[in-house]
C-alpha cells in the first residue's frame, strides 16, 4: 500500500488519513518545516477563464484545502441587496418574494472598496442615512403597457409582442451614485443583465428602492462570491499486470476517454495508463469479474484539483488571493487574542 | 419562529471573549482552549498543523454543538512546551505556509497570463 495513495477498494476506501506526523515512523523527522514545505509546495494554472478557474495544488493537506473551501463559499464578502424599500408592487409577485429574488442578483461592486455596515442590534436597524462607504442604492422602475398597434392605431400591439416591459429583468436596475460615488466607482450595477425578476401585465407597476450592503456568505448564501468552489483529488491508476488484445480494449472502455490508452495493434495490443486527471472515478472496472484484479485505483493523497466559479463581482483568481488574505487575517486576529489572554 | 440571527455564527457577542482557555488537570501541561464564533475552518486547521509539531503529545478539536459556534481545542505538549507556546507556534507557521501559498498562487497565475 503505497503511502501516498488512497485506494478505492470494491466495497471501501482505506489507507485514507495521512499519517506523516512525527511520531508514525521511528527515526523519520516528519516535523513541520517551512523549507521543505516551499520544496515540494507546487502550484499549476490549469485553465483561467473570465469566471472560471482550475489550478492544481500539489504538496499541501487536506486540512488547508478544505479551510479554503470554506473560505471562498462563507468569508470572502461580496455586495448583495439587502433593504428593499417598495414604494409600489402591483405585479403578482409578493413583495417578500420580489425582495428575496432581488437580494439574489449578484452585483459587480468591488467589494474591497466598501466597509462592512454597522453592527445591527435586535430592536430596529438605524443605519446611517446614505453612507457612501456602507452602500450601494439601486432603483427598478418598471410599469407594463399595451404596446401600441403597428400604425399607430389604437391601443393594442401585435400577437407576438402584445406588451411593453412585461419582462423586467436585472437590466432595468438603475445606480443611484450617492456623495462621491460617481467619482470613485465605474461600472457598477447586476453582473448579468438578463436575469428575470418578474413579469408583469398592463397596468401593473413595479417602484423599488434598494440598498445593497457588504456582508458574507455564513450570513446569507446571496454574499456568497463563487457560484461553487470545490477540490478534487488527482485520481490514480496502476495496472498490476499486463492486459492484451480484446481484454485492453474493454479496459480502456470502462474509464471515460483517455484515461486507457490502447497501444499497438493485433493481438498483442496492451493497455497503458494515459491521463489520469480525466478520469471520473466511477469504478466501473470493478464491475468486471476478469478486469477487477487487473487494475489498482486510487487517488494521490496531496495532489488537489480546485475549481473556483465566480458570480461575477471578482475574478477567479482574485477570489482565491481574497481567501488566502482572509485566512491570513482570522489567524493573526487570532495570535493577537492569544497573545492579550497570554499577558493577563 | 426561535431561529437566531444568522450573524450570531461570526459576530461576537457583548462580553464574549474569542478564546479562553482552561488547564486540564488530570495530566499534566495539557489545555483546553475554546474558541467562539468560528468553527471547523479554523479547528480542523489548527488541528492538524498541532499534529506536525513534535512536541505536542495531544491535539484534538470538536464543535460540542451544531447550533452552538464555538470548537473545542485540547493540546497536550511535553514538559518543556507549553500548549499556548505550542499553538502560537502553529498559527505563525500557518501564516507563513499561506504567505508561501500566495505568493506561488500569483506566480502560477501570471505565468498563465503571459503564457496566453
Amino acid at each position: 500500500m503505497e503511502e501516498g495513495l488512497v485506494s478505492l477498494g470494491e466495497y471501501s476506501i482505506s489507507n485514507v488519513h495521512s499519517r506523516d506526523c512525527p511520531g508514525t515512523y521511528p527515526g523519520r523527522n516528519d516535523a513541520w518545516d517551512l523549507d521543505r514545505f516551499k520544496q515540494l509546495f507546487r502550484v499549476e494554472v490549469v485553465s483561467l477563464e473570465d469566471d472560471a478557474l482550475v489550478f492544481d495544488m500539489i504538496g499541501i493537506d487536506a486540512s488547508i484545502a478544505n479551510a479554503f473551501r470554506r473560505i471562498l463559499l462563507a468569508e470572502v464578502p461580496t455586495m448583495a441587496v439587502e433593504k428593499v424599500f417598495v414604494h409600489n408592487n402591483t405585479s403578482l409577485i409578493q413583495d417578500e418574494v420580489l425582495a428575496h429574488r432581488l437580494g439574489l442578483i449578484p452585483i459587480k461592486a468591488d467589494p474591497r472598496l466598501f466597509e462592512f455596515p454597522p453592527q445591527r442590534t435586535e430592536e430596529g436597524d438605524k443605519w446611517p442615512s446614505s453612507t457612501p462607504e456602507h452602500m450601494l442604492e439601486f432603483v427598478l422602475k418598471v410599469r407594463c403597457t399595451h404596446a401600441p398597434a403597428p400604425g399607430g392605431a389604437g391601443r393594442r400591439g401585435t400577437a407576438a409582442e402584445p406588451y411593453v416591459n412585461s419582462k423586467v429583468v436585472s437590466g432595468d436596475m438603475e445606480w443611484i451614485p450617492i456623495g462621491d460615488q460617481a467619482k470613485t466607482l465605474s461600472d457598477v450595477g447586476p453582473v448579468k443583465n438578463d436575469i428575470l425578476i418578474a413579469k408583469l401585465r398592463p397596468g401593473q407597476e413595479i417602484h423599488v428602492r434598494m440598498v445593497c450592503v457588504k456582508g458574507v456568505g455564513k450570513d446569507h448564501a446571496k454574499f456568497s462570491p463563487v457560484a461553487t468552489a470545490s477540490y478534487r483529488l488527482l485520481p490514480d491508476i496502476t495496472l498490476l499486470e499486463p492486459v492484451v488484445g480484446e481484454r485492453a480494449d474493454r479496459l480502456a472502455k470502462c474509464f471515460s476517454t483517455g484515461v486507457i490508452k490502447v497501444v499497438g495493434n493485433g493481438d498483442s495490443r496492451r493497455a497503458e495508463v494515459g491521463d489520469t486527471r480525466k478520469d471520473s472515478c466511477s469504478r466501473e472496472v470493478l464491475r468486471h469479474e476478469d478486469l477487477k484484479n487487473c487494475v489498482q485505483l486510487s487517488r494521490v493523497r496531496n495532489h488537489f484539483i480546485f475549481s473556483v466559479e465566480s458570480t461575477g463581482a471578482l475574478a477567479p483568481e482574485e477570489l482565491m488571493v481574497e481567501a488566502v488574505k482572509t485566512l491570513m487575517s482570522k489567524c493573526k486576529h487570532f495570535i493577537r487574542e492569544l497573545d492579550c489572554l497570554g499577558s493577563q | 419562529m426561535n431561529a437566531p440571527a444568522t450573524f450570531e455564527s461570526f459576530l461576537l457577542l457583548d462580553g464574549e471573549k474569542k478564546i479562553s482557555i482552561t488547564k486540564d488537570t488530570k495530566v499534566p501541561n495539557a489545555a483546553i482552549f475554546t474558541v467562539n464564533k468560528e468553527d471547523h475552518t479554523l479547528g480542523n486547521l489548527l488541528m492538524h498543523q498541532l499534529l506536525r509539531d513534535p512536541q505536542v503529545l495531544f491535539a484534538g478539536y470538536k464543535v460540542p454543538h451544531p447550533l452552538e459556534h464555538k470548537f473545542v481545542l485540547r493540546v497536550q505538549t511535553t514538559p518543556d512546551y507549553s500548549p499556548q507556546e505550542a499553538l502560537s507556534n502553529a498559527i505563525t507557521d500557518l501564516i507563513s505556509e499561506s504567505t508561501a501559498l500566495e505568493t506561488r498562487f500569483k506566480e502560477a497565475v501570471r505565468e498563465r497570463r503571459e503564457g496566453d
